[in-house]
């Protein structure tokens, strides 16, 4: 029988320890290690600097640069278009509506590949789609899209039309092949 | 013949848990007054849409051809009725009848039930949710709507309780 | 994990099946309790009948627990759990409103269909009358508006408010609502009435 003596016993007991458990703020892992095992062998995550300066040179609308580094890397340069999320922050609520959307195809960089795939494995373990990492990071794009290295001679066609392409890219971006006067040196991670 | 009554305590037990696998399966609690709202809106849209369509409130819910009866609150209250029924049926306590005190005439008492019934239905609308809606479900969630609404429910009902004591005791 | 539907653990078609069943037994609970009388209603408000007190903050006392606990065992997303926004003058105006509509009325929307379920005419009439008042409302939504509209601070939690740990704040719920329970056991000895 179910008297007020025996309520308050089981609900105060109850309250008691919910009160002093500490609350589970953990937001729940959406995708097991396996699966993120799997993802990562695929790389399918990955955008190279020649597909990320096709989508620059046409002014795609649906992707959303997105620079992981500190506010004063972002401020001595950074990608036109790009939000400054630094690593640190990108689980924070004020940029979960960013990361965590499915509109824009969100493309993470940084100087070379390692912490824009960190930002890329925090978010894809909570389930958030759209996500993508810059190959390389600015680095590589310096080397390739700003500076193309000219083919061999003896290159494949495919090679002398990358080549092609990048020089034309290399011009819209400032590059030219001529070190741009901004601090562009290769720069760790 | 004295009807017989579930201990209170038990059916609070109940009910929380009713509403509880409620926002597990669903992520949303209880409600009641929306699914009037539904029906008033399928009505209005029935009878005069040009004025659902220009309406600030009503065509929140007729835009699109949205339809406002396909909501989850109005099949909630349907299972309401049946469920209220087949309590009744159960206890033995189905009865066509108005409820009064039997110091107030029948007439009277449905006079004041309709009254009761208009304020109910604008000040849903106005609190955003009934006693099941934005009390109790918001209370189980700790909002602070919840709370305020459910303060402010019960204490101007005791505070004009003296008032409509004729009527009840 | 729940909530089910949201994270499409289960199909979303399932909600109305869902929904009805849900409501069954809000129903055949209240009715049970005898939440379908208007008289025991009102009785909270003059000491005679104090089973809303009971049966209302026993069930959000319950479920309230039940989240936590649920979110401690990781079998619910709490951050997916629908919290009611609040818009502070609508919620506080319109719940005096439905306050003063209770007294009168001897009802609330919920059980009043609980009630005509089971063949209460007053019951019938007043859901008429829950009709009216929101035509009402829709009617002359550009007069109130401003004041529906006003003092939205989100979906915001009392405990956000207080400043302190949702378990903290449903522990002083739970205190509150044994005090409550309590007086109310005391009042009804103290103000007992026949039945009609």
């Amino acid at each position: 029988m179910l008297t007020l003596k025996r309520l308050t016993a089981i609900l105060f007991g109850l309250g008691l320890v919910i009160a002093f458990v500490p609350e589970n703020t953990t937001k729940p892992y959406k995708l097991s290690a396996a699966d993120m095992l799997t993802e990562v062998q695929f790389g399918t995550q990955m955008v190279s600097p020649d597909e990320l300066a096709d989508w620059l040179i046409n002014k795609d609308p649906s992707i959303q640069l997105i620079d992981i580094r500190t506010p004063k890397e972002y401020e001595q340069f950074h990608l036109e278009g790009a939000l400054n999320i630094p690593l640190s922050k990108i689980l924070d609520d004020e940029w979960v509506d960013y990361v965590d959307q499915g509109i824009k195809m969100n493309i993470f960089y940084s100087n070379g590949t390692t912490l824009s795939q960190e930002a890329w494995m925090l978010t894809r373990q909570l389930g958030y789609e759209n996500n993508y990492v810059l190959q390389g990071g600015l680095n590589y794009w310096t080397e390739t899209i700003l500076n193309p290295s000219a083919p061999s001679l003896f290159s494949a066609d495919d090679e002398i039309a990358k080549y092609e392409f990048r020089k034309g890219a290399s011009q819209y971006f400032g590059g030219g092949g001529v070190k741009s006067s901004t601090s562009q040196a290769k720069s760790k991670a | 013949m004295k009807t017989k009554y579930m201990n209170p305590y038990l059916a609070g037990v109940l009910l929380g848990l009713v509403l509880l696998s409620a926002f597990f399966f669903t992520g949303r609690g209880l409600g009641a007054s929306g699914a009037v709202k539904s029906l008033v809106v399928t009505t209005v849209d029935v009878v005069a849409p040009e004025h659902t369509a220009e309406s600030g409130y009503y065509s929140k819910y007729t835009g699109d051809g949205k339809s406002p009866m396909k909501s989850w609150l109005v099949f909630e209250v349907l299972g309401v009725l049946v469920g209220g029924f087949l309590s009744g049926a159960l206890a033995g306590r189905l009865k066509l009848k108005v409820e009064h005190h039997p110091n107030i005439t029948s007439k009277k008492r449905l006079i004041l039930a309709g009254i009761g019934g208009v304020l109910f239905g604008y000040g849903s609308q106005l609190g955003r949710g009934c006693t099941s809606g934005s009390a109790l479900t918001g209370m189980a969630v700790l909002s602070l709507a919840g709370f305020v609404t459910m303060m402010a429910i019960f204490g101007t009902a005791f505070a004009l309780a003296y008032f409509f004591r004729r009527n009840w005791i | 994990m729940g909530p089910l539907i949201p994270q499409e653990i289960i199909a979303e078609g399932w909600n109305f099946f869902i929904a009805f069943v849900v409501g069954v037994g809000f129903g055949f609970v209240l009715e049970q309790a005898g939440f379908s009388s208007s008289r025991k209603l009102a009785g909270v408000f003059y000491g005679y009948d104090t089973v809303v007190l009971k049966v209302f903050f026993t069930a959000a006392v319950t479920a309230m627990l039940g989240l936590l606990y649920f979110s401690l065992f990781d079998w619910i997303d709490l951050n997916l759990v629908w919290v009611n926004p609040t818009f502070l003058w609508s919620a506080i105006i319109g719940g005096v409103i439905m306050g003063a509509g209770f007294i009168i009325g001897g009802y609330c929307p919920g059980t009043s269909v609980c009630a005509l379920s089971i063949g209460k005419i007053d019951a019938m009439i007043f859901f008429g009358g829950i009709f009216i008042g929101i035509i009402l409302f829709g009617e002359t939504y550009a007069i109130i508006k401003p004041l529906y509209m006003a003092e939205y601070l989100g979906n915001i939690k009392l405990s956000d408010v207080l400043g302190i740990s949702q378990g903290t704040l449903a522990f002083f719920v739970i205190i509150a609502a044994l005090v409550m329970f309590y007086v109310a056991e005391i009042a009804e000895k103290n103000f007992p009435r026949k039945e009609y």
